[in-house]
């Protein structure tokens, strides 16, 4: 699945980002590499971005939902 | 004087750092206060330079917009890395949010492989030290083979010594160990190395390896000097990453920055000792109400009404209190101003003093600073995450949402800041639509005439009035303006409770501006007003406006005047509007539609000068054209709906 459907307040792992160089280098400047886990902590409304944290680190980024479509991941069982 | 010639040997020390890292506020505590800063991505969006001295050596400082990484995606990310490449930096300051360590030392690591002498400033390390991290700094100077000076900019500690540390290095330049990666890249590398035709980094103006990494990493500018060079040799590099890419069974774009994360990370894990402290942060608290979807937007609301409310009451009490003296001076002034020239002009030039320091100033100052607080405490990146859903529907960036509410403060810097968005397409429509945003002398006008003479919630009428104005424009021009649209990629940075010692530096800073570069034109304007009085050309130019003034706006024909300097800055138009009138009590001479007209005409029409260059600076003529004929248009169709409907 995507980023974009991960439902709020779970955890997911990246497993896979789309090709682009420069979607990649955004993401890695970010922090989100892949293979890190992510925290979906919301959505903004108007089908806005989808707001995650990394919890290594307590960063948090905001996503437009075609970024996040871009991003694949697979759910962490807590 | 000569600048170039008096600084010739001065040593050149470079910041740069992701944005947000506190930079700029690490280069305000140099420098004195040169750089605007605030909370929020891409604050600096051109560079800005400095001389300082310190320990009785001079040195000029260059404060370089922040970058995520050093692949040049937007055009603030070019800014720093063309600087950077240009061998113009003696010393390279990188500076590090400490309490996001191991995200912030990729890009150290990418700028250790530029080849420039270079100092870190583990910056922000009370923030870390709060959050658990623990860094030992000794360690992470052996690892990087630079100087590593601990800082809190934003209360001055460490800065001295980060340019004692930066100057030692000038003198004595060294070169750090830039990373070293798995044996394959390395080999890789090698072979890339090997084949690499001779001038093409000295061209760039980088070491062959940092070209080499930079070809392995995909970076399209490097790939296309190297293809010019010699398109034999970029074939081969290009195979060459696809062979690693196979061979790692990794996208071809990511192998390399795959390979600099697991550096980093076991870098950080050498370094840095976490203490995980998992609980519900303030941070999460205040994020669950104001960047939730329903409560979120009642918060944005409440943040820009609060933010006018507070500039009105207290500029209106300000403003009793400062103008009353200046009052009871016109009033013996202007019987005579029609006596002779000399009393005409020192007239025009009490109006213009009263208007700056008892008008203008009063609203001026308690709108900087609810400005500057937002912009300090983090309040713009949530402001664009809560309305980037509503702006794709008009087809536009929510990052575009940072310039349009610094566009409330003044145009300019709202237009430069178009440049943190990614695509053409989006800066172009951005700064076509900042121009709307009525900026502070605008709401100048607004308070002064439409809340403190017809009240508070008209002034709020027209502010939401401007905002649907600029959404149905942003959705006309949005199916005009043809290009890419970039999707939302933003860090939300955390809170941060401002030192008030900056929040007030920073409205002095801008305050200042206001006093160096637009008192002296509402005065120089004031004055030639009241000569044009005396002389009576100011007749002619009202009769020549009169039918735009009297006819189509139902305005009195005295305005027209105002109008045409309200063009160079939008403040003259108010304060020339007491003069024209021959009185500061508007609503005796204008109804209440009158006034209401009067300012909305004011707040549309043409920008100011300033805006304009800018403009035309930034997006070119052609769109320079389109932004003023858009201004105008609306100015006339609200002004003229008020006139017909009230």
């Amino acid at each position: 699945m995507t980023l974009e459907q991960a439902s709020k307040g779970s955890r997911v792992r990246v497993l896979k980002r789309a090709s682009g160089h420069r979607f990649a280098s955004s993401l890695d400047g970010m922090g989100i590499h892949v293979g890190d886990e992510l925290l979906v902590v919301g959505y903004a409304p108007f089908h806005g971005p989808i707001l995650v944290e990394i919890p290594s680190s307590g960063v948090r980024v905001a996503l437009g939902r075609g970024m996040a479509e871009k991003l694949h991941v697979e759910p962490v069982e807590a | 004087m000569d600048r170039a010639r008096e600084d010739a040997g001065l040593p050149v020390i470079a910041l740069a750092g992701q944005p947000n890292c506190g930079k700029s506020t690490l280069f305000n505590a140099l420098a004195g206060f040169k750089a605007d800063t605030g909370n929020f991505p891409g604050s600096t969006v051109s560079y800005t330079s400095s001389e300082v001295v310190a320990d009785g050596r001079r040195a000029r400082i260059i404060d370089l917009p922040g970058t995520y990484s050093i692949s040049p995606h937007d055009a603030a990310e070019r800014v720093t890395r063309d600087y950077l490449l240009s061998g113009k930096a003696d010393v390279l300051v990188a500076v590090v949010d400490a309490s996001i360590l191991a995200r912030s030392i990729e890009l150290t690591l990418q700028l250790l492989e530029m080849g420039v002498p270079m100092v870190l400033a583990l910056n922000m390390l009370d923030e870390a030290e709060r959050k658990g991290i623990d860094v030992d700094v000794g360690r992470l100077e052996k690892r990087l083979g630079i100087p590593v000076v601990p800082t809190i900019a934003i209360r001055g500690k460490g800065v001295v010594s980060v340019v004692s540390r930066t100057l030692d290095m000038a003198d004595r330049p060294s070169l750090g160990t830039p990373p070293i990666y798995d044996r394959d890249v390395e080999e890789t590398v090698r072979g890339i190395l090997d084949r690499m035709p001779g001038g093409l980094a000295d061209g760039i103006g980088a070491p062959e390896r940092f070209v080499a990494l930079r070809l392995l990493e995909g970076d399209p500018v490097i790939e296309e000097v190297a293809g010019n060079a010699d398109p034999e040799f970029l074939r081969f590099a290009l195979d060459e990453r696809k062979r690693l890419a196979v061979l790692h069974d990794w996208p071809e774009e990511t192998t390399l920055s795959s390979h600099r994360h697991a550096v980093a990370m076991d870098l950080f894990e050498a370094v840095a000792r976490v203490v995980p402290r998992r609980k519900m942060t303030l941070r999460d608290r205040l994020d669950g109400v104001v960047m939730h979807p329903v409560l979120g937007l009642g918060v944005a609301g409440a943040a820009i009404a609060s933010l006018f409310l507070v500039a009105f009451l207290f500029g209106d009490l300000l403003a009793g209190v400062v103008s009353a003296p200046f009052e009871s001076l016109l009033e013996v002034l202007s019987p005579r101003a029609s006596e002779s020239f000399i009393w005409a002009m020192l007239r025009g030039f009490v109006e213009g003093v009263a208007g700056g320091v008892g008008i203008v100033l009063p609203y001026l100052l308690p709108l900087l600073f609810m400005m500057s607080l937002y912009e300090d405490v983090g309040y713009l990146p949530r402001a664009a995450y809560m309305v980037d859903g509503a702006l794709h529907r008009i087809g536009l960036h929510g990052k575009s949402v940072i310039p349009l509410i610094l566009g409330y403060g003044c145009n300019v810097p709202a237009i430069m800041g178009t440049r943190i968005l990614e695509t053409p397409r989006d800066r172009i429509l951005t700064s076509l639509l900042v121009p709307l945003i009525p900026c502070s002398a605008r709401t100048v006008v607004i308070l002064a005439l439409v809340a403190a003479l017809l009240g508070p919630l008209y002034a709020l009428g027209v502010y939401a009035l401007n905002i649907v104005v600029a959404a149905v424009a942003g959705r006309i021009l949005s199916s005009m303006v043809k290009g890419s649209q970039a999707g939302l990629l933003m860090d939300v940075p955390p809170y941060r409770v401002p030192p008030l010692r900056s929040v007030l530096k920073k409205v002095w800073f801008r305050t200042y501006e206001f006093l160096v570069a637009a008192w002296p034109i509402l005065i120089v304007a004031s004055v030639i007003m009241g000569i044009l009085e005396y002389v009576g050309i100011n007749n002619w130019m009202n009769a020549v406006l009169r039918p735009l003034t009297v006819g189509l706006l139902g305005l009195p024909e005295a305005v027209g005047v105002t109008l045409f300097f309200g063009v160079l800055r939008k403040e003259l138009s108010l304060i020339l509007l007491f003069q024209a009138l021959g009185t500061d009590d508007v609503a005796a001479v204008m109804s209440p539609a009158q006034i209401l007209g009067f300012s909305l005409f004011v707040t549309f029409y043409v920008p100011c000068v300033a805006t304009i260059a800018t403009l035309v600076r930034e997006v070119g003529w052609r769109w320079a054209g389109v932004s003023t004929a858009l201004n105008t248009g609306i100015a006339l169709a609200a002004a003229f709906f008020v006139r017909v409907f009230w």
